[in-house]
């Protein structure tokens, strides 16, 4: 062949690879890749039940408290706002009474924006974080059993085309049935769309370690490939018969990386150099941590971690402040190791935060330890929530919505995370959505 | 006189000579003879008289009963019937005992499955998890040598292990040509395979 034809055919099979369409799991050739105006998104479930008053309404004990008129931010990593100055009980120490020192030099509302009056679909907690991952309003979505519709996670790996270790759910235990919502029950979804998940509080505490953190190393090609090969011939044999066990669909690679970091987590874990928040005493900045260290290891499109420590509010209101104070350290101490720690990430990621549902306006008679009460989850208040997002494409230093003019629903954050990712005209296309449903985008 | 009175009059007879003068059964026979010529009752009696004998002996023996029993045969699972998947505990528990021959505790098999749950992939989870128990001096099984000496023994072996059935020709044939064929195919491997099998996640 001369020199020139093997060049021309070179060129023209290139050229031609590089264009055939390939049809994604969806049915859809290539992926959205365009449209997506965020490389990245993270995604901070700040749930638990939020009240409005103590959170965005920066309210401290004026609101909740009967004869405590001490208003106040406690929440200064996310919103702008001076601190309390009187009565101060949510940081460390003995009565915590010095608060923890703010990590972000500029909070994520000057950063980004706000949406201060958002809708809930629901009062409960499981609900509630099955409308913020499906963006759906079902009624009959049980506890103890996995999402009725497909979430955000099966919509970007079926029509985005996103691997398995591109979507990640890192849960903040075991409770509460939060390990269920990593896919949905849906036929035309499910397990085979999933995110990877990981309890880290569990995953990585030492009793796991016991069990799963000494494992025996195979070599790939000599061992493990065989060993695989003869699981797929009695895998066939078995589907024979009609039965068939699907997987989340890790490619070997990928399941390689994923026990590497597991290895590396136990080994961090034990020296204690886990990315955590700088004050790590409660389950959700351990999950923000170890969700710091998903994103540093694999880099994911897309991880949504959940928070729920604030849910102590039903029987204590001064737990209930702590926890929402480290909620923000831990938020702050996210973005910021993004923006610092991980390079492929910064500056082209967003962050969206929203909480489940709201809590009452009225306490109920449960006193803390300084005879504070405290407030369960029921009433129209708890309907009142709150967004925040920042990211390359977000307005900064915006305020949307108010009191009386409530603007967004919590089923938005899932279309926004399918907007910024390339898949929403799919998600709508699909018909899950909550009625009234858009994109945080689409409201500005 | 009719058939049965003459029966039972020559079973008096026969019954009084038998026990009484054994030895008057040739004087009997002559007088038998004697009378034969005259008239054909003696033969009528002697007819009788067996028959007699015959039913009086056969009245005397035990009836047997009538005993049924079933052979010991040994019962396998077949795939098509495991339909029910294993929870994470059951799993566990059972990998546990086909592994080590031993039981796990409830405790043991409690931490274990809250373990596994906090694992999205649970191919992967369970693929770790087995990973760690080989990594125990105290997992039963073979030796790569006891493999080879005798293959289809150790495939039934393993089959009725981990499958509770027995495997089938083509299985059978497939997995012998397999381990034959890849020389790094070691019992361990081949357990590791069943344990992660979809049939084993079922029963």
């Amino acid at each position: 062949m001369k020199r020139r034809d093997f060049i021309k055919k070179a060129a023209l099979t290139t050229v031609g690879t590089i264009g055939i369409p390939y049809i994604l799991p969806g049915g859809r050739l290539f992926a959205q890749t365009g449209s997506s105006s965020g490389q990245h998104v993270v995604l901070v479930m700040f749930a638990g039940g939020v009240r409005h008053q103590e959170s965005i309404g920066m309210r401290y004990l004026d609101d909740a408290q009967v004869g405590e008129p001490y208003p106040g931010n406690i929440m200064y990593n996310l919103l702008n706002g001076t601190a309390p100055t009187q009565k101060i009980v949510y940081g460390t120490g003995q009565g915590g009474i010095s608060p923890i020192p703010q990590i972000l030099g500029q909070t994520l509302q000057q950063q980004g924006t706000i949406f201060s009056e958002v809708k809930a679909h629901y009062a409960g907690h499981y609900a509630g974080l099955n409308s913020i991952l499906q963006g759906s309003s079902i009624n009959g979505q049980g506890l103890r059993s996995r999402p009725v519709n497909p979430t955000i996670f099966e919509y970007l790996r079926r029509y985005g085309g996103y691997k398995a270790t591109d979507v990640w759910f890192v849960g903040n235990g075991i409770d509460g049935s939060v390990p269920l919502l990593n896919y949905s029950n849906h036929p035309d979804y499910g397990i085979q769309y999933g995110a990877n998940f990981f309890a880290p509080i569990v995953t990585f505490n030492q009793i796991s370690q016991n069990y799963l953190g000494n494992g025996k190393v195979y070599h790939p090609e000599n061992e493990l490939a065989p060993m695989y090969k003869m699981k797929v011939f009695l895998d066939n044999n078995f589907s024979q018969n009609g039965a068939t066990l699907h997987a989340l669909g890790n490619t070997e690679e990928e399941k390689q990386s994923i026990k590497m970091f597991m290895g590396q987590m136990y080994e961090k874990t034990n020296m204690g150099t886990v990315a955590l928040p700088p004050l790590a005493d409660n389950g959700d900045s351990y999950a923000v941590g170890y969700a710091c260290e998903v994103l540093k290891w694999f880099k994911p499109k897309f991880l949504t971690v959940n928070l729920s420590d604030v849910d102590q509010c039903h029987s204590n209101f001064t737990g209930y402040l702590s926890s929402l104070h480290r909620a923000d350290h831990s938020v702050g101490h996210l973005w910021n190791y993004i923006q610092t720690q991980v390079p492929e990430m910064a500056g082209n990621t967003t962050i969206i935060a929203i909480p489940e549902c709201g809590r009452n306006d009225e306490a109920n008679a449960i006193l803390d330890q300084n005879n504070w009460l405290s407030y369960d989850h029921s009433d129209a208040n708890s309907m009142r929530i709150w967004s925040i997002m920042a990211g390359p494409t977000v307005p900064s230093n915006l305020v949307i919505g108010s009191e009386n003019n409530p603007i967004g629903r919590v089923s938005d954050a899932m279309l926004t995370v399918a907007d910024l990712l390339g898949v929403k005209s799919n998600v709508i296309s699909a018909g899950f959505l909550a009625h009234d449903t858009q994109s945080f985008f689409d409201l500005l | 006189m009719n058939t049965q009175d003459s029966m039972n009059k020559e079973k008096k007879f026969v019954s009084q000579l038998l026990t009484d003068k054994p030895s008057a059964l040739q004087q009997s026979a002559s007088v038998c003879r004697e009378k034969e010529i005259s008239s054909p009752l003696p033969e009528l009696l002697g007819f009788a008289a067996l028959a007699a004998a015959t039913v009086s002996l056969a009245s005397c023996k035990k009836d047997q009963e009538a005993l049924f029993e079933v052979n010991n045969v040994m019962l396998y699972d077949n795939s098509a019937d495991k339909s029910k998947l294993k929870s994470n505990e059951q799993y566990v528990s059972i990998l546990y005992t086909n592994l080590f021959q031993t039981a796990l505790s409830n405790n043991t098999v409690f931490e274990l499955g809250k373990t596994l749950l906090s694992l999205g992939d649970q191919e992967l989870a369970r693929e770790v998890l087995i990973s760690n128990f080989f990594n125990d001096a105290g997992v039963q099984m073979p030796t790569a040598d006891e493999m080879n000496a005798d293959i289809d023994a150790f495939i039934v072996e393993t089959y009725k292990r981990f499958f509770v059935r027995l495997p089938s020709e083509a299985e059978k044939t497939w997995v012998k040509n397999f381990i034959e064929r890849n020389a790094y195919m070691t019992p361990e491997l081949v357990y590791f395979s069943f344990a992660m099998s979809n049939e084993y996640m079922y029963y």
